[in-house]
């Protein structure tokens, strides 16, 4: 037995994973706020990393683009992980079987690491990035997100 | 069914609705990609639509977000569009019948419409609104018909997909 597999089992039972699971409506609709949330987020990091790999508005200090799109990307965040756990937690043993769950959960945490570390230093540094840097930091940031989105989409397929 | 229209039920039964329909790896792909590319179509407008708003990105100017931002946010489009005909190819009966479907159709009409006024009519005078902090009502009506419109087709897409009502 994993030794996670307890842990599965009482989210599984809990009081908001159980009234989720007994309605036809509250997963869809919650679902449907989960991707809207992601639109925002993968938006914003979308036009970040490309500005950071010098494909968009170059003559814009990486800084200030940062500082201008982070209240939205952290407000689509905090949704989706709000909504990601509540759609979780009506289907824990169905994740708990599920490999794709397994690879998203993993991308998820390695995003979330670079993200506020590494990609947010560089990003909010005074100093404008190298574009070497830029393009690395960009690019790992990027297939890090969408990792987390097609390991999430595979969920409900495999 | 015989209230679905002969060529919706030709579309049903072609060899690319079937193949797209019954193959274990297409109709899986083709949705994947489909729901991510939202993140460079309306993901990225979106930001544009912010901006038109005066409610993000109050530090770029509006004639640079628009000029940067719609190229992606196009191609973004082409990808959604061509995936979403072949989803639709696959599930055609369904996606006829389907009241979401419906809505999702009309939204995206006005979504283009609006899209279309906008890039025909009102950014004629883009350049000057750089000058000012929150562009004028035409310009910010833009931006708040394209959020709610696309929002309304994720909504309406999604619905579809789960077959609610």
């Amino acid at each position: 037995m994993h030794f996670l597999l307890p842990f599965f089992k009482w989210c599984d039972s809990t009081w908001l994973g159980e009234t989720i699971r007994n309605s036809r409506l509250y997963f869809p609709v919650i679902e449907t706020f989960h991707l809207l949330a992601l639109t925002v987020l993968f938006g914003a990091v979308i036009v970040l990393n490309l500005r950071l790999c010098g494909l968009f508005m170059k003559n814009q200090p990486v800084q200030q683009l940062a500082k201008d799109l982070s209240p939205w990307a952290l407000c689509s965040l905090v949704v989706i992980l709000a909504s990601g756990v509540m759609l979780f937690l009506s289907e824990a043993m169905k994740c708990y079987a599920s490999v794709p769950f397994q690879v998203k959960m993993a991308f998820l945490f390695a995003a979330l690491i670079f993200h506020f570390t590494i990609h947010w230093k560089v990003t909010r540094a005074e100093r404008e990035p190298r574009l070497i840097a830029g393009i690395l930091v960009g690019s790992i940031n990027f297939l890090l997100w969408f990792g987390v989105g097609v390991g999430g989409r595979a969920i409900g397929f495999l | 069914m015989s209230n679905v229209p002969a060529i919706i039920q030709w579309m049903q039964n072609s060899d690319i609705g079937t193949g797209i329909r019954e193959s274990i790896w297409l109709f899986p792909v083709v949705e994947a990609t489909h729901v991510l590319t939202l993140a460079l179509s309306v993901g990225v407008l979106i930001w544009f639509d912010l901006r038109l708003m005066g409610w993000g990105m109050k530090h770029q100017p509006i004639s640079q977000v628009h000029k940067q931002v719609m190229p992606y946010a196009f191609v973004g489009f082409l990808i959604m569009f061509v995936t979403g005909v072949l989803l639709f190819w696959s599930e055609a009966e369904k996606c006829y019948l389907s009241g979401f479907f419906r809505a999702k159709v009309i939204f995206l009409a006005l979504a283009g419409l609006n899209a279309g006024i906008f890039e025909l009519s009102t950014k004629k005078t883009i350049e000057d609104w750089d000058k000012y902090p929150i562009p004028p009502v035409k310009a910010r009506m833009a931006g708040l018909v394209s959020i709610i419109s696309w929002t309304a087709v994720i909504i309406a897409g999604r619905a579809t997909a789960y077959n609610l009502f």
